[in-house]
């Protein structure tokens, strides 16, 4: 319904079986943004785009028909690839908020453009955004700011969980900027603190996503019952649960070692951010919702008093077509770990 | 407003003086050729040339002619000199560069001749600045030998079609692929970047194009880097016309019209690319 016309033709490829239906291809966007640069000279000037693909060539071209009979043509490499599959139920968040992006635009006006990361806190009365700031941060040359909202400024308002979550802001802007651009509200799903967040917007023509892994900390109570488990993420698609972690990718916390006692991890926690925006394209799949069960099924580690996470790009995707490809999502808390492959279907985001 | 410069004091009179009533006509003609520093100025009767050159690949040619000046007067058959562009626009615009409707800064400009500075008298409102800039041998300028019975494919455009084309050209290409020919594609604008190829092509009916000459498909390939800084000239311009001839030397001749409806040329010529390689898709 978005495209005036839309063709697909499958190449089958004997080896790939389950990518019959589908030709998964990244570019890179430095290369994709010029062909669309000034969104408003472009509505002035393009009547019609063509998007082709010939996957013998490794090309996509972009043909653009403009004003005067001038076409402009693009032809871009790609490169086939794995693409990450987020492996989030939103349906199973116990949180979720729903916000026209023009709120959410003005909330974030208010936080310097430096900001990394922020805070969203909710109680079932209450939604604050503040900026977050590390526990050694001189607050003497810092501004911090926090935002709160009353539970009425939200076109959906659903509760389940006390939570304050932590994530990044850069990240976040460039979807807001989207969403005003098609003019659809955002929903957020999300839960605990260390439990992944979801920014997504629907429409009839388009579906996006943007999920992001949240800050776990240690909390000062003595309690360990309330800290956030931590998650063994596998290093491969055919090996999902490898605790002892043999990749030594960034995203693996069972190398750090063990602490005690109440202090934050400070300069874990600070290294873990900065390599988050680097953990992109990785072959990884994890399993959200299972850490309690997990962590507790685990007699290998104490709980740790870290910070890990885990980025994922933004998923996004058309609407299924009449064939009905399969979003391959692993979402449930299920104990059954040994079962999970890239392959198994299950709920759709 | 314009006002005497001081007699010399050895009565020789100037070789070169010029009066020009808004220095942005000139400035302005002059930033669209400076891609580097120096400039070999020339001066007849029929008006100013400044020409900078680079790489002995590619020349711009700025033309004031007399008529734009309130006086101009040159008292020998010619006057050539060389000097530091970059110096003389800052000069011309010592006021500042941005135009507040009403104000213009005036222009008074002298040459005593070989060996001497050139001197620029500017004012604005009152205030005047006098500027003394060193001038240079000068040096042999390329001769493209580009005249009209040589032109083997011609075209002219409307500037407005080709700016956001030239300011969108991919930079990480080397080259830029002109493509000229009485068939299809008629006139093409191609690069080869790190992601991919890119074209732009115009039809000979387009409404931008206001003549088509091709006799010949001719596809020569040029230094980006060497052509990039004519998005200037095209800018400012209203019309532009290219030229090619049969070893593939490139003329690009820019019609300018100034606030006061003036009509100027800015013209660049380029060599074509040596390092050819097979077109890739």
């Amino acid at each position: 319904m978005f495209f005036q016309h839309y063709c697909w033709t499958a190449v089958s490829d004997p080896c790939h079986k389950e990518k019959e239906l589908s030709l998964p291809c990244k570019l890179i966007v430095k290369a994709v943004l010029p062909v669309f640069r000034c969104a408003n000279v472009l509505g002035r000037n393009v009547e019609k785009c063509s998007i082709s693909t010939s996957p013998s060539d490794h090309h996509i071209t972009f043909q653009l028909l403009c004003k005067h009979g001038v076409v402009k043509t693009y032809n871009l490499t790609f490169q086939e690839c794995d693409p990450l599959q987020a492996v989030f139920a939103k349906h199973m968040c116990p949180n979720i908020l729903k916000v026209h992006s023009r709120l959410l635009a003005d909330v974030m006006i208010h936080f310097p453009t430096s900001q990394e990361e922020i805070t969203l806190s909710v109680t079932p009365v209450k939604v604050c955004f503040k900026s977050y700031t590390e526990e050694d941060t001189d607050f003497s040359r810092t501004m911090v700011t926090e935002i709160h909202l009353s539970p009425e400024e939200f076109d959906y308002f659903q509760v389940g969980v006390d939570s304050e979550v932590t994530f990044c802001l850069k990240e976040l802007r460039g979807l807001l900027a989207f969403s005003e651009a098609t003019g659809v509200p955002v929903s957020i799903h999300f839960d605990r603190c260390g439990k992944p967040i979801a920014f997504s917007i629907e429409d009839v023509l388009l579906e996006a996503s943007l999920i992001l892994a949240t800050l776990c900390e240690a909390q000062k109570e003595a309690d360990s019952q309330e800290r956030c488990c931590p998650q063994q993420w596998g290093s491969s698609e055919t090996h999902p649960d490898k605790p002892s972690g043999d990749e030594p990718n960034s995203t693996d916390i069972s190398k750090h070692p063990q602490r005690d006692g109440n202090a934050p991890t400070n300069p874990v926690a600070k290294q873990e951010v900065k390599s988050i925006p680097r953990v992109t394209g990785r072959d990884v799949t994890g399993r959200a919702g299972t850490a309690t069960a997990e962590a507790a099924g685990e007699a290998t580690e104490a709980p740790y008093q870290k910070f890990h996470s885990l980025f994922f790009g933004a998923v996004s995707y058309k609407e299924k077509d009449a064939t009905g490809h399969t979003f391959q999502s692993l979402a449930t808390a299920s104990d059954t770990e040994e079962d999970l492959g890239p392959l198994q279907s299950s709920p759709v985001l | 407003m314009s006002f005497s410069a001081p007699p010399p004091a050895s009565g020789e009179p100037y070789v070169l003086s010029a009066s020009l009533d808004n220095a942005r006509h000139l400035s302005s003609l002059l930033r669209a050729v400076h891609f580097q520093d120096h400039a070999t100025c020339f001066a007849t009767a029929s008006g100013l040339r400044v020409t900078v050159e680079d790489a002995k690949c590619i020349q711009a040619n700025a033309f004031i002619q007399a008529e734009i000046f309130q006086e101009f007067a040159v008292q020998e058959e010619s006057v050539m000199f060389r000097i530091n562009l970059s110096v003389l626009l800052d000069c011309l615009t010592i006021f500042g560069t941005s135009s507040l409707p009403g104000t213009s800064t005036a222009l008074r400009m002298c040459y005593r001749g070989y060996g001497y500075p050139l001197m620029l008298f500017l004012e604005e409102g009152g205030v005047v600045t006098v500027c003394k800039i060193n001038t240079q041998e000068p040096e042999d300028l390329l001769d493209f030998d580009f005249c009209s019975t040589k032109v083997v494919n011609k075209i002219i455009l409307q500037s407005e079609g080709l700016r956001e084309a030239f300011a969108e050209l991919d930079m990480t290409s080397e080259v830029l692929q002109i493509t000229m020919s009485p068939d299809k594609p008629y006139f093409r604008l191609s690069t080869f970047g790190n992601a991919g190829s890119a074209h732009l092509d115009y039809p000979r009916d387009s409404d931008l194009m206001e003549a088509f000459h091709c006799n010949q498909t001719q596809t020569n390939r040029y230094k980006i880097s060497l052509l990039k800084p004519s998005t200037k000239a095209l800018a400012l311009s209203c019309k532009v016309s290219i030229r090619t001839d049969a070893q593939g030397f490139l003329s690009l001749q820019y019609m300018i019209r100034n606030e006061d409806g003036q009509i100027c040329f800015v013209e660049y010529y380029c060599c074509p690319d040596e390092n050819i390689t097979e077109a890739e898709l």
